[in-house]
C-alpha cells in the first residue's frame, strides 16, 4: 500500500535570489529589488542583509534611496522577470532530480500576505525512500543541491500536500511532519496562511482567532453555520487534513541562462565573470541528464536596442567548463560587442556526451577539445576567415577556393601514387605589372621594383566565365620563363581583357 | 678460431691506439631515426629515407626552385597515411589547386593564412613586414603545443631572408623541443641561403635544424613548344644531423629530380623522354 508523501520547496524573496544567483559579487552586499513603472517603483524583494539594514517590502523608490544614502552598501536593482523565469527553470531542473512529479504551488504562495513573491514547488516523494533514504535525508540532499545551484529555500515534508506547502512558507530550514502530526505542527502558524477572503478574515480576527490551532479547535458545524461552506475547507487546512488532487507539471528541458546588469557593462572581464557562472550552471544541468553541451549561443543585449550574437560550437559536445569558458573568452575577443552590454543570455543545445574510441593503430590526430581552442586562438591571430581547410570551387576560374572549418578526422588511408607536379605560389593580391610585347608576346615586364627579361613565353590561354554576373572574368594566361638577376624564374602572367591590365599572378615553384 | 683471433687482433689494435682514436676499428653505433618519405625517390635517396619526424627540416631556395613542390609532395604522403597536417602561410602564397594536384588531401590540411592587417595586430604595427612573420611564428607555436599534427609547414618562402634570419635562436630551440615532444615534422620553407649563398649562413634554424636542403632551379627543357613542361630541380643536402662524417667530402651531396606540370597528363616519364630528346638535339646542334 503506497502512502502519500510530499516535499515542498519554498524559495522566498525569489526576485532577489534570481538576480543574485549569478552575481557572487553582489551576494555579500545588501540588495533591494524594485518593481513597477518609474517613478512609482516599490521594493518587492530583498536579501537578508538589506532587511537588516532596514529595507522593507512596499517601500517607495524615494524611501529606498534615502535608506541607501544612509547605508552606503545598500544596492537597488530593478526586477527582471526574464531572470526569474530562467532561475525558475533552473530550480525546476534541480528538484526534478529528486522526483519527476512536481506541482507548481507558486500561484497560491504568491498571494501570501507580506511574504513578497516566492517560488514554491511541491514534489511527490512517495516511494523514494530506497533511493534517497528517509524524508529528512532527502530534504537535506535537496537543500544542498539547491544551495549548489545558488538558491536558499525552506523545505517541509508531510503526508498532506497543503500542510507541506504552508509549513514551507512559514518555517525556515527543513521541517519534517510525521503522519498524523500535521495538526500539531501547524497549530502555531498564523491564520493568514489560509486563503481567507478579507471580510471573513476580519471576522476571525474579531473572534480572536490568530493561529491555525485556534481555528481547528472551533466546532465544524457552528463554523460552517457562521462562515459558510468554505469554512470547512479552512478548518481541514488548519488540521492538515485537506484533500488535494495533485496536478503535476511537465517542464520543457531547456538550457538557458539569463543575467541582466544594473548598469551597462563594457569590460570583457565583467562579462566573463558572469558568463563563467552561467556556463557552470548550464554544464551542471546538462551533466545531470548525462548530456553535454553541443552548442552555446550567446546573445548580448546592447545599448541602443541592438543585439549581438555569438556562437560557441565545440568539435565534440562537452561539459568541460574551463574549456567552454576559454572558447567564450576567445569568441568575445574575436567579436567584441560594439556597445555596452545590458544583459547576457546563454542558450545551449544539449548533445550526447562524446565517446571517442581511439584505435591502437590509428594515426595520431589533435585532441578535438584542444584543437578547438587552438583554432579559436589562431583565428584571433590571423583573422576569422583565414583559418581552416581549403575547398576547391567547382569553377574554371583560376585560383578559386573557399575556406571551411577544419575537422581532425581519420579517413581511410588512400593508396594513390601521385607524381610531383609543379606547384604555384600565388601573389595575393596579384601584382600589377607593365609588360613590353614583342610580336604579340611578352618580352619584358616590370613589377615596380625589378625587371624580368622574358626568355620564353607560352600562351595565351584564354579563359572567361560568369559574364552574366558582376564577378565575371575574361583573361589570357601566359606561362613565362624569365630571368631575374641572372636566375631563371617561371611565372604566370595574366592579361585581364576586361580591364586591359597585366598582372603577375603566381610563381611556379 | 680465425674469427676469435680477428676479434683479439682488433681489440689489441684499438687498445694500442686508444689515446689517439677511441674504438678505431669498431663502427660507431647509429640510432635509426624515424623519417617520413617525401614521395620523391631521388630526394629520399639523398636524405636517407625522408624528412625526419619530430625535428625541424629546412627547405630553402629561391623562386622556381621546386621547394614548394617538394614540400607538397611530402604533405601528400603524410595525408595519404590519414594524418593531419598544417600549413602556416606567412605570405598567403599557398595554392590549394597545386596542393590537390600533388595529391594532398585538403580536408586533412589546416591552412593558416597570415595577413598584414588583421587579427589582434592593428594600427601602425599592421603595416610592418614582421607582423606576418610574428603571426606565423605564434601560429606555429600554438600548433606545436596543440600536438597531433604529423607535419607543420612554416612557409616563409616569400619572406625576405633578412627578416627570417631575425627570428631568435631561442624560438627555433623551442620549436625543436615542441616538435620532438609532439612527434611532428616541422618543415620550414624559406629563402635562406639565397642571399649569401654560404651554407653556413644559409639556414634560419641553424643548429636546431636536423636537416637543411637547398633547392635550385635547373634550366627547364622546353619540349613540344606549346606548353611549359619538363621542370627539373637540383636539391643539395646542406646539413643533416646524426649522419656519419664523410671523410674527403668537399661538396654537399646533391640530387636532381623532375616534376610534371599540373596540366600535363603525360607525366614525368614523358617529360624525361622529352628531356633526353632535347639534350640529344642540343648536342647535335652544338656539334
Amino acid at each position: 500500500m503506497s502512502r502519500e508523501l510530499y516535499a515542498c520547496v519554498h524559495a522566498a524573496e525569489f526576485p532577489s535570489q534570481a538576480l543574485l544567483r549569478l552575481r557572487p559579487d553582489l551576494q555579500a552586499k545588501p540588495v533591494a529589488v524594485l518593481q513597477g513603472r518609474a517613478p512609482l517603483e516599490q521594493v518587492c524583494s530583498m536579501n537578508r542583509l538589506a532587511r537588516l539594514k532596514g529595507a522593507a517590502t512596499g517601500m517607495t523608490r524615494l524611501e529606498a534611496e534615502a535608506l541607501a544614502s544612509q547605508n552606503e552598501g545598500l544596492r537597488l536593482v530593478s526586477r527582471s522577470l526574464e531572470a526569474e523565469a530562467a532561475a525558475r527553470a533552473v530550480l525546476l531542473e534541480c528538484v526534478a532530480n529528486f522526483s519527476p512529479r512536481i506541482e507548481d504551488a507558486a500561484k497560491e504562495a504568491n498571494r501570501e500576505a507580506g511574504q513578497g513573491t516566492a517560488c514554491s514547488l511541491v514534489l511527490d516523494i512517495a516511494g523514494t525512500e530506497r533511493l534517497f533514504g528517509p524524508p529528512r535525508a532527502l530534504a537535506e540532499r535537496l537543500r544542498n543541491a539547491l544551495k549548489a545551484a545558488g538558491f536558499r529555500a525552506s523545505i517541509a515534508v508531510s503526508a498532506n500536500f497543503q500542510a507541506a506547502r504552508m509549513m514551507a512558507v512559514a518555517a525556515r530550514g527543513i521541517t519534517v511532519m510525521g503522519t498524523g502530526e500535521e495538526a500539531t505542527a501547524l497549530c502555531g502558524l498564523p491564520v493568514a496562511l489560509l486563503e481567507i477572503p478579507a471580510d471573513h478574515a476580519e471576522t476571525l480576527d474579531l473572534w480572536g482567532i490568530r493561529t491555525l490551532g485556534e481555528l481547528a479547535a472551533l466546532p465544524q458545524v457552528d463554523l460552517i453555520a457562521r462562515l459558510g461552506q468554505n469554512a470547512s475547507a479552512w478548518r481541514n487546512l488548519a488540521l492538515g487534513a485537506h484533500a488535494h488532487a495533485f496536478q503535476p507539471i511537465e517542464a520543457a528541458f531547456s538550457l538557458r541562462e539569463f543575467c541582466e546588469f544594473e548598469t551597462p557593462v563594457e569590460e570583457m572581464n565583467s562579462l566573463l565573470f558572469v558568463g563563467a557562472r552561467m556556463i557552470d550552471s548550464l554544464a551542471l544541468r546538462a551533466a545531470t541528464r548525462a548530456m553535454s553541451l553541443a552548442c552555446v549561443v550567446v546573445d548580448l543585449n546592447l545599448e541602443g536596442k541592438r543585439t549581438h550574437r555569438l556562437m560557441i560550437r565545440p568539435a565534440l559536445p562537452t561539459v568541460d567548463r574551463k574549456f567552454l569558458l576559454k572558447l567564450l573568452q576567445l569568441e568575445i575577443a574575436a567579436h567584441p560587442p560594439p556597445a555596452a552590454v545590458l544583459s547576457l543570455t546563454l542558450s545551449a543545445e544539449a548533445g550526447q556526451s562524446s565517446k571517442v574510441q581511439l584505435g591502437l593503430f590509428a594515426p595520431q590526430t589533435p585532441e578535438p577539445s584542444r584543437l578547438d581552442v587552438t583554432i579559436a586562438r589562431l583565428k584571433a591571430i590571423a583573422g576569422e576567415d583565414r583559418v581552416g581547410s581549403p575547398v576547391l570551387e567547382d569553377t574554371h576560374r583560376s585560383g578559386s577556393f573557399r575556406m571551411t572549418g577544419f575537422v581532425a578526422e581519420n579517413p581511410p588511408e588512400e593508396e594513390k601514387a601521385v607524381q610531383p607536379r609543379m606547384a604555384l605560389r600565388r601573389l595575393r593580391p596579384p601584382l600589377a605589372v607593365r609588360v613590353a610585347l614583342n610580336a604579340g608576346q611578352p618580352a619584358l615586364f616590370h613589377d615596380g621594383r625589378q625587371s624580368y627579361k622574358v626568355a620564353t613565353s607560352f600562351g595565351p590561354w584564354r579563359s572567361c566565365g560568369c559574364w552574366w554576373s558582376m564577378d565575371g572574368w575574361d583573361i589570357e594566361e601566359w606561362d613565362v620563363l624569365a630571368e631575374l638577376q641572372g636566375a631563371p624564374v617561371a611565372c604566370l602572367l595574366v592579361m585581364d581583357r576586361g580591364k586591359n591590365e597585366w598582372r603577375l599572378e603566381a610563381f611556379y615553384d | 678460431m680465425s674469427a676469435r683471433s680477428a676479434t683479439a687482433l682488433r681489440l689489441e689494435i684499438e687498445h694500442a691506439m686508444e689515446r689517439s682514436f677511441p674504438a678505431a676499428l669498431t663502427p660507431a653505433q647509429r640510432t635509426i631515426r624515424e623519417t617520413a618519405s617525401t614521395g620523391i625517390a631521388e630526394v629520399n635517396a639523398l636524405i636517407e629515407g625522408g624528412l625526419p619526424v619530430g625535428a625541424i627540416s629546412e627547405v630553402n631556395g629561391p623562386e622556381s626552385s621546386g621547394r614548394t613542390t617538394l614540400v607538397l609532395s611530402f604533405l601528400a604522403q603524410r595525408t595519404a597515411e590519414a594524418k593531419v597536417c598544417a600549413w602556416v602561410d606567412a605570405d598567403d602564397a599557398f595554392d590549394p589547386e597545386s596542393a590537390a594536384a600533388n595529391g594532398v588531401n585538403l580536408r586533412q590540411l589546416l591552412w593558416v593564412r597570415c595577413q598584414k592587417a588583421g587579427g589582434l595586430v592593428r594600427g601602425k604595427q599592421a603595416a610592418k613586414p614582421w607582423t606576418q612573420l610574428d603571426q606565423a611564428l605564434r601560429a606555429t607555436d600554438l600548433l606545436l603545443q596543440a600536438g597531433g599534427f604529423a607535419a607543420i609547414v612554416l612557409d616563409l618562402g616569400d619572406t625576405a631572408a633578412e627578416h627570417a634570419r631575425r627570428i631568435p635562436l631561442a624560438t627555433w630551440f623551442r620549436f625543436r623541443q615542441a616538435a620532438d615532444r609532439a612527434r611532428t615534422s616541422l618543415v620550414v620553407l624559406a629563402q635562406a641561403g639565397t642571399a649569401q649563398g654560404s651554407p653556413a649562413q644559409g639556414t634560419n634554424a641553424q643548429s636546431s635544424a636536423a636537416l637543411a636542403l637547398q633547392c635550385a632551379a635547373m634550366n627547364p627543357v622546353i619540349a613540344g613548344g606549346t606548353v611549359l613542361r619538363g621542370f627539373r630541380f637540383e636539391v643539395r643536402n646542406e646539413r643533416q644531423r646524426f649522419t656519419p662524417f664523410a671523410v674527403g667530402r668537399k661538396k654537399p651531396p646533391a640530387s636532381v629530380w623532375p616534376a610534371a606540370s599540373a596540366w600535363d597528363s603525360l607525366g614525368i616519364k614523358e617529360d624525361a623522354a622529352a628531356f633526353e630528346c632535347a639534350r640529344v638535339l642540343e648536342m647535335e646542334n652544338s656539334a
